[in-house]
């Protein structure tokens, strides 16, 4: 088991040079930072002094060896837009994607797998086509028009949360009820395939003749077999939302390293571009472990 | 291991607890469009810096009264006096004090402008100044002179952008903003709020808001929204899709000028023909109160009515396709190649509807018989094409821009647009360039003499771009507020002018 995580940390750590070499050199393709911050009528003069302060005037090889040595000493350079550390930029962000993404797919998955098995002990019965309906619809719309119309209702119509913005719990409700949809819709119809097909093995016949009772032999007997593929989904989805979820970020305020991310990129702020990316690859390397550990915990066959 | 950090602030950011949404009588929430990166006075003049920072945390030497017609007024300096020989000097308001509690003086406005000038800092507010060199003197505690080279008559102006701070300030960009205004920043949460608190110390009047919050939401519905939803007092920027309230949506001219910037070196628009042909082609009323909002103007120049130099007598160009396609077939028998093909920039999200714009202007100039095609990119690419050196292109492109100059003076817009030196200029004419210089230079009525001539020789004699709208802006107010958002409020947004119903 050591071994394996030794393995992969060695693989990720690869994987993450890479993207910061690739990321580095195709940044300082697409722009020069100095026309962006400066207003539009700034004199060559002004812009040239800005690129000698933030050392954006020296070679590109040279740009990258600095960058190199300070990253060696954990110095991710400073925000170009901010003047403050990149780093602390992208952690403050991350501390608020997280705990978002946390929360939304735990629900997902508890959701998501309950619905999901339910519906395929019941295939073809009226729950199961309410969840067909209610999960096809939450995969399909798009969430910038969910987002809008629940602050609509439930904002300004109801009056029942803020519209947008953090600080208390009630501010979470709406971003984790519109980021929740898309994953919940995709990940229902998973569990249901899949376990269509785990309570279709043999062995749910003995159980059923053994006097198994409904519950324990969905949730304890099939639900551990039908996991596999569920677990490869939720991975994706998971990864998908520790980039952070822009658009549901932009709508409702909310300070995310998705919309960071953007913004760096239109303003070409590459110290936070870069330390943005090489985070989130870092969390997304770490959830990939977890996945496989969950792979082994669930089929001992996969532990070799 | 990088991991433990980000876990711990994730647990402690979400136990934080906002102040409670209940707010007192006289503390008012502003919902911003943009995020700031920077509260440093000296970024004061960047629009979306501005609205917090100019004259609420940071005052000026002197202020540009854009709400009356009070013209230039006292702030920090309370008379100036032209000295001759490019000098002038200003008289300091004595027994003001910073938020710090340290006194204002002459050395802090000294500083303030050694500050703007270093080249360990990249203040904004430094471009006012691209081609003047400033010496500063101080005379006494509350004396300075400020001798400009070249004379600079517009000096008493050019303070109203440069932000004072005390002699202490770093020359880095601070995070704490000291200031003598009537309000300190008193909390900045990034990526959240902006906290401005009332002085008690302040010298002047005391105004009436006690606090100021500022949240920063992008998305116009959702601003329009938290007025309407009680979360906020002030939203501005909003668009006219979501503008759907009477008694609380204003409507005002917002000092945006949008124009397509044409090239008149480039064939085939080095033909005036071609290029009255271009002011011809465009119905510029078809779209107001559609995609552009009510109050939407036709433009006649590239400031907006309430600049010095307005000329009144000038009328826009007429929408008249037949009179297009008569002047393209006139210039076409000249041996002008009215084919070569002509590509429209325009920027994603440069106002609101600016594709629709873009696509019906690129629409109506193919109906007269232009090879037009339409180009949509974002801002830095778009600034490729908008400042020189232009890149080469097989015909011309047009760059369909816009232009923010709420300071009152044309010298902020007409060098860069339109002298050939200018950076986003289109124009290399001896008699635009003289004129620019001449009324740089000059004061008083003939400054504004020399302006409207600019403008009218510019529009009618030379037709050096197609000038198409003075914008509008939309801002929601709460009903509780007494407050008339105006053309000023496009730059800063200061407290002071707030009152309660």
């Amino acid at each position: 088991m050591t071994k394996m995580i030794g393995q992969r940390a060695i693989a990720s750590l690869l994987s993450l040079l890479g993207l910061m070499v690739l990321v580095f050199f195709l940044s300082r393709l697409t722009g020069d930072p100095a026309v962006l911050f400066l207003p539009i009528d700034a004199t060559e003069q002004m812009k040239q002094e800005f690129r000698a302060l933030h050392g954006l005037d020296l070679p590109l090889i040279e740009q990258f060896g600095r960058y190199l040595l300070d990253l060696l000493q954990l110095d991710f350079g400073e925000s170009l837009r901010k003047a403050r550390p990149a780093i602390d930029v992208v952690l403050e962000a991350y501390a608020w994607t997280l705990p978002l993404a946390l929360i939304t797919m735990s629900l997902v998955v508890v959701f998501a797998i309950i619905l999901g098995s339910l519906a395929a002990f019941n295939v073809g019965g009226f729950f199961d086509r309410l969840i067909s309906v209610v999960s096809l619809v939450g995969a399909s719309a798009p969430d910038f028009w969910i987002a809008i119309v629940a602050i609509v209702v439930f904002a300004i119509g109801l009056g029942w949360v803020p519209t947008s913005g953090v600080g208390t719990p009630l501010h979470w409700v709406l971003p984790v009820a519109v980021l929740f949809i898309r994953p919940f819709g995709l990940v229902v119809q998973i569990v249901r395939g899949s376990m269509l097909s785990a309570l279709s093995a043999p062995y749910v016949k003995t159980a059923r003749a053994k006097g198994v009772k409904n519950l324990p032999l969905i949730f304890v007997h099939t639900l551990r077999n039908g996991m596999l593929p569920v677990i490869t989904v939720i991975g994706d989805q998971a990864a998908a939302m520790l980039n952070g979820a822009v658009i549901v970020e932009t709508i409702f305020g909310f300070p995310g390293i998705g919309k960071l991310m953007i913004d760096s990129i239109l303003q070409r702020d590459f110290n936070v571009v870069l330390a943005a990316i090489m985070v989130t690859a870092i969390a997304i390397f770490i959830m990939n472990i977890l996945i496989d550990l969950a792979y082994g915990l669930l089929d001992p066959r996969i532990r070799h | 291991m990088i991991l433990k950090p980000i876990l711990v602030g994730a647990l402690l950011a979400s136990t934080t607890i906002a102040p409670a949404l209940a707010q007192e009588n006289t503390d008012i929430t502003v919902v911003l469009s943009e995020e700031l990166d920077l509260v440093d006075p000296c970024m004061a003049t960047r629009s979306n810096i501005g609205r917090v920072v100019l004259q609420n945390i940071s005052e000026t030497l002197t202020e540009l009264d854009v709400r009356g017609d009070e013209g230039l007024k006292p702030r920090l300096a309370t008379s100036w006096e032209d000295k001759g020989d490019g000098t002038w000097q200003f008289k300091l308001r004595e027994g003001v004090k910073f938020s710090d509690g340290s006194d204002f003086d002459a050395n802090d406005v000294k500083h303030s402008f050694d500050r703007v000038f270093s080249d360990q800092i990249t203040c904004e507010s430094k471009r006012y100044f691209a081609d003047t060199a400033l010496t500063i003197n101080v005379v006494d505690g509350f004396t300075i002179d400020v001798k400009a080279e070249p004379a600079q008559p517009i000096l008493p102006l050019l303070m109203s952008l440069v932000t004072i701070v005390p002699s202490e300030t770093p020359m880095e960009f601070v995070r704490d903003p000291i200031g003598t205004g009537p309000y300190s920043m008193t909390e900045w949460t990034a990526g959240q709020q902006i906290v401005l608190t009332r002085r008690d110390d302040y010298w002047g009047e005391q105004p009436e808001v006690s606090k100021a919050t500022y949240l920063f939401r992008s998305e116009p519905a959702v601003r329009a929204g938290m007025v309407a939803a009680g979360e906020a007092d002030i939203a501005p920027q909003i668009t006219q899709e979501v503008a759907d309230n009477k008694a609380t949506d204003f409507s005002y001219l917002n000092s945006e000028t949008v124009y397509l910037r044409i090239d008149s070196q480039d064939a085939p628009t080095d033909d005036i023909r071609v290029r009255q042909a271009l002011n011809a082609a465009i119905e510029r009323e078809a779209f107001i109160g559609t995609v552009l909002p009510e109050g939407t103007e036709l433009a006649v120049a590239m400031v907006p009515p309430t600049t010095l130099g307005w000329n009144a007598d000038l009328t826009p160009h007429a929408y008249d396709p037949d009179r297009a396609r008569e002047l393209l077939a006139e210039a076409q028998a000249d041996g002008v190649d009215t084919s070569l093909p002509i590509e429209i920039i325009a920027r994603t999200e440069n106002f609101p509807n600016v594709t629709e714009v873009a696509e019906a202007i690129t629409q109506m100039l193919t109906d007269v018989g232009f090879n037009a095609t339409l180009r949509m990119v974002e801002v830095a690419e778009h600034e490729q094409y908008y400042s020189k050196p232009y890149p080469e292109s097989e015909g011309t492109r047009l760059v369909l821009a816009q232009h923010d100059n709420s300071r009152g003076d044309p010298a902020f817009s007409m060098f860069f647009k339109y002298a050939s030196e200018g950076t986003q200029s289109g124009v290399n004419d001896p008699k635009v360039d003289d004129l620019i210089a001449r009324a740089s230079a000059a004061t008083g009525d003939e400054r504004a003499a020399l302006w409207s001539e600019v403008f009218a020789y510019v529009h009618d004699e030379i037709v050096a771009d197609v000038l198409l709208f003075h914008m509008v802006g939309l801002s929601r107010v709460s009903e509780r507020l007494d407050f008339t958002p105006t053309i000023a409020t496009n730059q800063q947004l200061q407290l002071s002018e707030i009152s309660f119903k």
